[in-house]
């Protein structure tokens, strides 16, 4: 059978009824990632014994038909920002090469209480700071699509992975697009869910009021079953709320805006085109599209460049060498910390503290990161303004599809426009999933970002799997055919 | 010229709770490093910190007894700065917007009540221990051992106004302190134990200079004892250094508990940049009405409350304030006493004096069970009376301590009780008068060291049960 086409809600019917067991499909998978390894370079880590051993239980347990839930069996990749005891959680940085932790992450026990099969742990940006996998301190990650062309990131690996049929979907953290952004590059589906619905216990922060987990998933059913999965109120995370989830019309009664400052200068005909593409589609439905104007996302790269990298300025400071991670040695315990800093982490990284630092410092932070902070309260104001008229936000995912590699490594400036259309919804809190839903002339896939109301998060992924059966995109990259 | 020195205080407290501020980890006292630790507590990647209600229910409570207002809406900073104990290398703390701001306390010193003024009280969380092996300081050190069990214990950290003049009185307020946190049952408040730790800010300035002179910090003092020798000492320091044209340099200074001197830590000090941010951690700490209303239910009688009780009792203001941070027991037994006795001088010498000496001379700490304040009025009324000599009640105490027994009781079948009867004693006195004529000449001739030998015989012939004065005067009279 052909596993990459199948979906968790199928594959669980099959396991259900006898016609296949988790064995199976964990081989599958498997086989996958190593014929696939080392031409895209998705995972850091292969959980082969491991894998093998937990889909056994899962088989006896179909077998007794004591399954634990409609993931129970499922072959699933996470992200390497994302602890799971025993593991390594490098976050692709030397700083933490050696760093095994001793704990699981939320996330992590709810799906270990689904029966979920880890398959392994994908590669990212290092500290998830970057838009291309470049930045890992392990090797990029390259796009199934075509290996020339990057897979997007910071979750390039866990959105390689799915997109290649080495794990039937992935978990991902998006700060700033890190999950959508990747997906939209590998054609699969990606959703970052309201901020705080997703618990944070155990994601290694980046920054803090910023990161999400979420699915990366071969559709958007997938996406809603993995997301029920993880979602819930988690004592150990101060930030997340409590589960009081609104309802939005989900049919053709819902009203749509397209943001106009997505659709200028700066977006690729080929992403406004399936934008516009997908109206059509919408509207032949039955839904009313409308323009709405959000001028402030203009601004919000400069807020989120501050912002974030003054979090991580501090979230960062805990890897000093003292009582984990790599250690570099010193005349005295502050050069210790120096030299360990100085040789653990990447360029992308002490740009980014060096940058946050800055923001925060005595005589600049009214005008930096004080100023930010305000910007921002705008920003969430404006959608709440927007979502008085409309039901949901359109916009292309990405500005462009796919870039090549080093494309942009010399300009980071244009390197942090690819996050242009996903940093408002971070900004706000707010929920957004990337479709695919076509490919450019290089065969390249494209998408479409829809953005709802924060706490809307089942009309979201209600309302994106009927989108979604109206675009019929259901193209998988050519490097599946090749590797069988 | 007069120097003025003025003084300001800043207090970390270290609360009582069962676990730490931002973990379920249980607070412990161990010598054995490092077993109460959890990823929050250790600063693991991907860790987070949940905030304990307890702890700010304490603070809460702390601020609205020190008269301050309370922040309703107020949240956490992360205070950042690199220090191998410090396991985020950021201290989650306070800012601008702490629980308490502008309170007071009520301090004596001597016989005047003096107000402290507190700018500040806010709610942070306290830093692992570090063992520097070569050297007692981290620069110099040959290796340096970690002990994280304190990490993350809630601390309360209180800054008064820079209003303190003296070291004697920065010593009452932090006793003053102390006393406040024991009975809102919020601290230990053992500084033996680093349960109350404090810095001081020093100046010397002119009389009548409009502005403070050049502040150093003075850190290092574990006891008010060396809080006394440390301030006396910088005073003296900056004072000297003043009247010999001298700079003083804007710095810590570590006390030398040996030495008994001051010397400069770092002056770098005064360029910190902690780069204070909101924590994106944790929501903002919303105290709401409902929440602060059932905290002051919860406010047992304060320090000052119990002083003004005692005080209201005819003892002096600092008596009062001695009672006030006595323990509870002596308090509450003074009090009960007193009300029995009606004379509080007597009853206040009686239990801080005599009583406790005792009781420290046998080692006991707290009463027996049948030790009441009624048996103790009876002791201190008998003597009062005259009925018994103040050797006898001291006897009478001795043994209520030991045993079970009823005062008067105890006088009466012990032959304690004076005789106080005029007619009974001037019968004696007239008997020994005729028995002993030949003394009585003598004393008339002029021997007045011989009455002490008659005085001597009545309280024999009475089985001493006389009251040597009465008896004394009477003998006069007859002869």
């Amino acid at each position: 059978m052909n596993l990459s086409n199948s979906s968790i809600s199928e594959i669980n019917k099959l396991y259900k009824n006898k016609e296949l067991k988790p064995s199976e499909v964990y081989e599958e998978v498997f086989t996958n990632a190593s014929l696939s390894e080392s031409i895209i370079h998705a995972h850091l880590k292969l959980f082969q014994e491991e894998g093998i051993e937990a889909s056994k239980l899962a088989d006896e347990r179909f077998v007794k038909g004591k399954q634990l839930s409609d993931l129970d069996g499922i072959p699933i990749a996470i992200k390497d920002n994302i602890n799971l005891k025993n593991h390594e959680t490098t976050c692709s940085s030397k700083i933490l090469s050696n760093y095994v932790s001793p704990y699981d992450a939320t996330v992590i026990t709810k799906l270990r209480n689904s029966g979920v099969v880890f398959t392994g742990k994908t590669n990212l940006d290092e500290f998830a700071m970057g838009s291309s996998t470049e930045n890992s301190a392990f090797g990029p990650t390259k796009n199934p699509w075509n290996p020339d062309h990057v897979p997007g990131g910071s979750s390039g690996g866990s959105a390689a992975v799915v997109s290649v049929g080495s794990a039937l979907a992935s978990l991902g953290s998006d700060t700033g697009g890190s999950i959508r952004q990747p997906a939209s590059f590998c054609g699969v589906v990606g959703f970052k869910p309201t901020y705080g619905t997703v618990s944070r216990y155990g994601l290694v922060a980046f920054a803090s009021s910023l990161d999400q987990i979420g699915p990366i998933t071969n559709s958007v059913e997938d996406a809603k079953i993995i997301f029920n999965s993880i979602k819930g109120h988690d004592p150990l995370d101060a930030t997340s709320i409590q589960d009081t989830s609104i309802e939005i019309p989900e049919d053709k009664t819902a009203k749509v805006g397209v943001i106009k400052e997505l659709m200028e200068d700066g977006i690729s005909d080929e992403s406004k085109n399936e934008v516009e593409k997908t109206i059509k589609l919408l509207e032949e439905q039955g839904n009313k599209v409308v323009e709405v104007s959000l001028p402030l996302t203009k601004m919000a790269l400069s807020i989120y460049y501050l912002i974030a990298p003054a979090e991580c300025s501090a979230n960062l400071s805990r890897f000093d060498g003292v009582r984990y991670g790599s250690r570099e040695s010193g005349e005295t315990s502050y050069e210790m910390i120096e030299n360990t800093r100085a040789e653990g982490f990447g360029e992308e990284v002490k740009k980014r503290i060096l940058l946050g630092t800055y923001a925060l410092s005595a005589g600049y932070y009214d005008a930096y990161y004080g100023q930010a902070l305000k910007a921002r309260s705008l920003i969430t104001k404006d959608f709440d303004n927007i979502f008085q008229e409309v039901d949901y936000l359109i916009s292309p995912t990405t500005p462009t599809p796919a870039f090549k590699f080093g494309e942009k490594t010399e300009n980071p400036l244009e390197m942090y426009m690819s996050d242009l259309c996903t940093i408002p919804a971070n900004l706000a809190g707010l929920p957004a999933i990337s479709i695919p839903t076509g490919l450019s002339n290089q065969n390249m896939p494209l998408s479409i970002q829809l953005m709802s109301p924060a706490r809307t998060d089942s009309s979201l992924l209600n309302f994106s799997e009927k989108l979604e059966k109206l675009v019929a995109f259901n193209q998988r990259t050519p490097l599946l055919k090749d590797m069988k | 010229m007069n120097m003025i020195p003025t003084i300001g205080m800043e207090t970390h407290v270290e609360l009582n709770t069962n676990s730490k501020m931002f973990c379920n980890c249980a607070v412990v006292e161990t010598e054995v490093p490092n077993i109460s630790l959890c990823p929050t507590c250790l600063g693991l990647p991907g860790a987070l910190p949940v905030p304990n209600l307890k702890a700010i229910e304490s603070i809460t409570m702390l601020a609205l007894s020190a008269n301050c207002s309370i922040t309703r809406n107020g949240m956490f900073h992360r205070k950042n700065y690199f220090y191998p104990d410090l396991p985020k290398n950021y201290q989650i703390s306070q800012f601008d917007l702490p629980v308490g701001v502008n309170g007071s306390l009520e301090i004596i010193l001597d016989e005047s009540t003096e107000t402290i003024e507190i700018e500040r009280i806010h709610m942070e969380e306290d830093t692992g221990k570090s063992i520097h092996k070569g050297s007692g300081r981290i620069d110099s050190a040959t290796s340096t051992l970690l002990d994280f069990n304190r990490s993350g214990v809630p601390l309360v950290e209180i800054v008064t106004k820079p209003i303190i003049r003296s070291s004697k009185e920065a010593v009452s307020y932090i006793e003053e302190l102390r006393q406040l946190v024991i009975d809102l049952g919020i601290s230990e408040g053992k500084l033996e134990k680093g349960n109350l730790r404090f810095d001081a800010n020093i100046s010397v300035a002119q009389e009548g200079d409009k502005e403070l002179g050049v502040k150093v910090e003075i850190k290092n003092m574990n006891s008010l004892r060396s809080l006394e020798k440390a301030i006396d000492y910088e005073i003296k320091r900056q004072t000297k250094l003043i009247d010999t044209n001298k700079e003083i340099i804007q710095e810590t200074r570590h006390w030398d508990e040996d030495k008994e001197v001051t010397s400069s830590m770092r002056s770098k000090e005064g360029s910190a940049d902690y780069r204070y941010f909101s924590d994106p951690d944790l929501p903002n700490m919303i105290l709401s009405e409902e929440f602060i209303d059932n905290i002051k239910k919860e406010i047992p009688i304060l320090p000052s409350e119990k002083r003004k009780k005692v005080s209201d009792t005819g003892l002096s203001l600092s008596e009062s304030n001695h009672l006030s941070k006595s323990e509870d027991w002596i308090y509450d037994l003074y009090l009960n006493t007193q009300k029995i006795t009606n004379d509080s001088k007597t009853t206040y010498n009686f239990i801080t004096g005599e009583l406790q000496g005792q009781l420290r001379k046998v080692e006991m700490e707290t009463l027996p069970e049948w030790f009441s304040s009624e048996r103790l009025s009876e002791i201190i009324t008998l003597i009062n009376d005259n009925k018994i000599s103040f050797t006898s009640g001291k006897e009478i105490l001795t043994n209520l301590i030991k045993n079970d027994i009823n005062p008067n009781e105890f006088a009466e079948t012990n032959n304690l009780i004076q005789e106080n009867d005029f007619d009974e004693i001037g019968k004696i006195v007239k008997d020994v008068i005729e028995s002993n004529n030949d003394v009585v000449q003598r004393i008339k001739d002029g021997e007045d060291k011989l009455i002490g030998f008659l005085v001597g015989q009545i309280i024999k012939s009475s089985g001493g049960n006389i009251n040597p004065s009465i008896a004394k005067d009477l003998l006069l009279k007859e002869l």
